[in-house]
């Protein structure tokens, strides 16, 4: 059995370095990786808004240095004008009036409060701070994780998806059914190297962009989520690709889980917006498992037993498709 | 070697595969498994291979039920050429029969090398993928794949599909060679010349029924019109006289100068697979 797993682990290993797989999940990893240090954390770090002050009087006293003080209204609507999201405050007539091109009604009411709090005295009663993570290490977590849930989620669904597709396509399965292997190692070999691929993806991820120690010591707890999410996602993968007839069919199960599986679960778990369905979604809860795990919070054990009946219940269909396939005719 | 005993299978409610197939192969045999598309040849191989579950009445290989010997045991001992070459395309011949080949005991296997001479490979192409290979190359790494094990049964789909006269020629000579050390060999084809070279027997399947079964010359015999066609010269005019092959046996009772040819009516195994089948080859 040992043998017959080795071997059949090579020839999944071959297959994908052949379909320059782990070539593809290396680039991701540098793209990923490129995102968050030179653009994400850079963004997140600079003010919402730039403000323009015009205080020919010099009225304003216990201005904030983020202001930017311009000598004309002239040149304050030059810069607004360069400047769409930019807030332009003009106190030459005593009362500070605002100015800005108008947007949704909410954002501009946080673009004119965010302008008029430059102008008054720093907050001297400190905000209660929660948790330890300073503004930048929490960006990098939640981006991380974010990244990481796509990637497992979307593009490893594919990888393992392709690799069967391939091997439908050039009737090997059917040479499986024949030989002296139990049947499951076909299924069990291909889901190790997804797993292991993927943890190995998961680590460097980690490591490289929530820091090696902050990284570290959040590592065993992402590594256990990511197995739970590569396992279900791979599962699936391969359950879509045995049940499906062709790759263009696949592309469409694809888009769908895309666009109706893990849109609501971002904007549900990262914005304001509040569905009250979400609660039944999967992929939810696995990525708030993922979030969790990110930012050292624990996670209740019913979410373990449910997703490992789901993965047993998912590896159970696989199977039975599996075996499906390889009666067809050729 | 193979017993099959009132074998049924369907596919659903309305659609019976097999009606009751009853048929033996003995060790070292060559079995031909000859039938019109749809009649029911895939899956009766497909039950004797294990793959298929589900059918009616008993198959045993190998003394045991084919139910109860699915393991690896069982899968050691068959080998199996499928109609279409199977092959991983990325892989080449060498790493891919080095690779079905790893699934067996040590003991057991085959040089790949010498398979790959046996099948007159080109040197070549030993090492570039598969993708490469025509359709008759591949054929011939599939064969060196149910090969590799050295099996004792050997189940071989359309045999000669895809290859070149002398390719047909080299499989035919190789299948012999199987037979010759014992193994037996379970052939389904279309090509009746291919069962009538090869095979110890023929069975031929129809709408799930076995409609007949012997040895291509019995059944040649049995369905003979026992006539023979002569074309001869007499007085300068070739003329051609229809005979009772009976009516040979005191000589040629007619005048004539010189025999040119004289042919049997005994009809082909393409004949017999019509007459049986009641439809033509496709």
């Amino acid at each position: 059995m040992g043998k017959g797993f080795c071997a059949l682990f090579k020839k999944d290993c071959r297959m994908l370095l052949s379909g320059k797989f782990f070539l593809m999940a290396t680039g991701f990893l540098v793209l990923y990786t490129a995102y968050v240090n030179l653009g994400y954390i850079r963004f997140m770090q600079m003010p919402p808004y730039t403000v323009y002050l015009y205080d020919p009087a010099g009225t304003q006293t216990e201005k904030s240095p983020l202001l930017q003080t311009v000598s004309s209204m002239e040149a304050m609507d030059a810069a607004l004008l360069s400047d769409a999201n930019g807030v332009g405050l003009d106190a030459s007539g005593g009362d500070v009036r605002v100015a800005l091109y108008k947007g949704a009604e909410h954002v501009d009411r946080h673009r004119a409060d965010y302008a008029l709090s430059l102008l008054q005295p720093p907050v001297t009663a400190a905000p209660e701070v929660l948790g330890t993570n300073t503004p930048e290490q929490k960006a990098r977590r939640e981006i991380t994780c974010e990244l990481l849930f796509f990637e497992l989620s979307a593009v490893g669904f594919l990888g393992i998806a392709a690799v069967l597709f391939k091997e439908k396509g050039m009737g090997v399965i059917r040479v499986h059914a024949v030989l002296p292997l139990r049947k499951s190692l076909f299924l069990l070999s291909k889901l190790a190297v997804f797993l292991l691929s993927d943890l190995a993806f998961a680590s460097l991820l980690t490591l490289l962009n929530v820091g090696l120690a902050g990284g570290a010591a959040v590592l065993p707890a992402v590594l256990l989520q990511t197995a739970v999410l590569s396992l279900a996602m791979s599962l699936t993968g391969l359950l879509c690709a045995l049940l499906l007839k062709d790759f263009r069919q696949f592309t469409l199960a694809y888009l769908l889980l895309a666009i109706f599986a893990a849109t609501p679960v971002f904007l549900s778990a990262n914005t304001s917006i509040k569905l009250d369905w979400i609660g039944c979604h999967p992929l939810y809860h696995v990525y708030m498992g993922l979030k969790n795990a990110y930012f050292g919070t624990a996670v209740s054990p019913i979410y373990y037993a449910g997703t490992g009946g789901v993965i047993a219940l998912l590896f159970l269909a696989v199977r039975l498709a599996f075996r499906r396939e390889i009666g067809k005719e050729g | 070697m193979i017993a099959v005993k009132d074998l049924t299978f369907s596919y659903g409610k309305d659609k019976q595969a097999l009606h009751g197939l009853h048929f033996t192969v003995e060790d070292g045999e060559i079995f031909g498994f000859l039938g019109p598309n749809g009649s029911g040849k895939s899956t009766t191989q497909k039950i004797l291979t294990g793959i298929l579950r589900g059918y009616g009445g008993t198959v045993s290989l190998f003394g045991q039920d084919v139910s109860a010997a699915r393991g690896q045991e069982f899968f050691q001992k068959t080998g199996v050429l499928f109609e279409f070459p199977y092959l991983y395309a990325n892989l080449s011949a060498v790493d891919n029969l080095n690779y079905f080949a790893s699934f067996y005991p040590k003991e057991q296997r085959r040089d790949v090398g010498e398979l790959l001479d046996m099948l007159e490979l080109k040197p070549g192409f030993l090492k570039k993928p598969v993708s490469t290979y025509s359709k008759g190359m591949r054929q011939r790494v599939s064969m060196a794949r149910a090969l590799v094990s050295n099996p004792r049964l050997l189940f071989l789909d359309e045999p000669t599909s895809g290859l070149d006269p002398s390719g047909a020629v080299l499989f035919r000579k190789i299948i012999a060679q199987e037979r010759k050390k014992g193994t037996t060999v379970f052939i389904t084809t279309h090509n009746m010349m291919d069962a009538d070279l090869l095979c110890d027997r023929v069975a031929f399947i129809s709408n799930g029924n076995l409609a007949a079964l012997d040895t291509p010359r019995r059944l040649k015999e049995k369905n003979s019109s026992h006539r023979v066609v002569i074309d001869y010269l007499y007085q300068g005019q070739r003329k051609t006289k229809t005979l009772e092959a009976r009516s040979l046996e005191a000589g040629l009772p007619f005048a004539h100068d010189e025999i040119i040819s004289i042919h049997s009516q005994e009809p082909t195994l393409e004949d017999m697979f019509i007459q049986y089948t009641g439809r033509g080859l496709s």
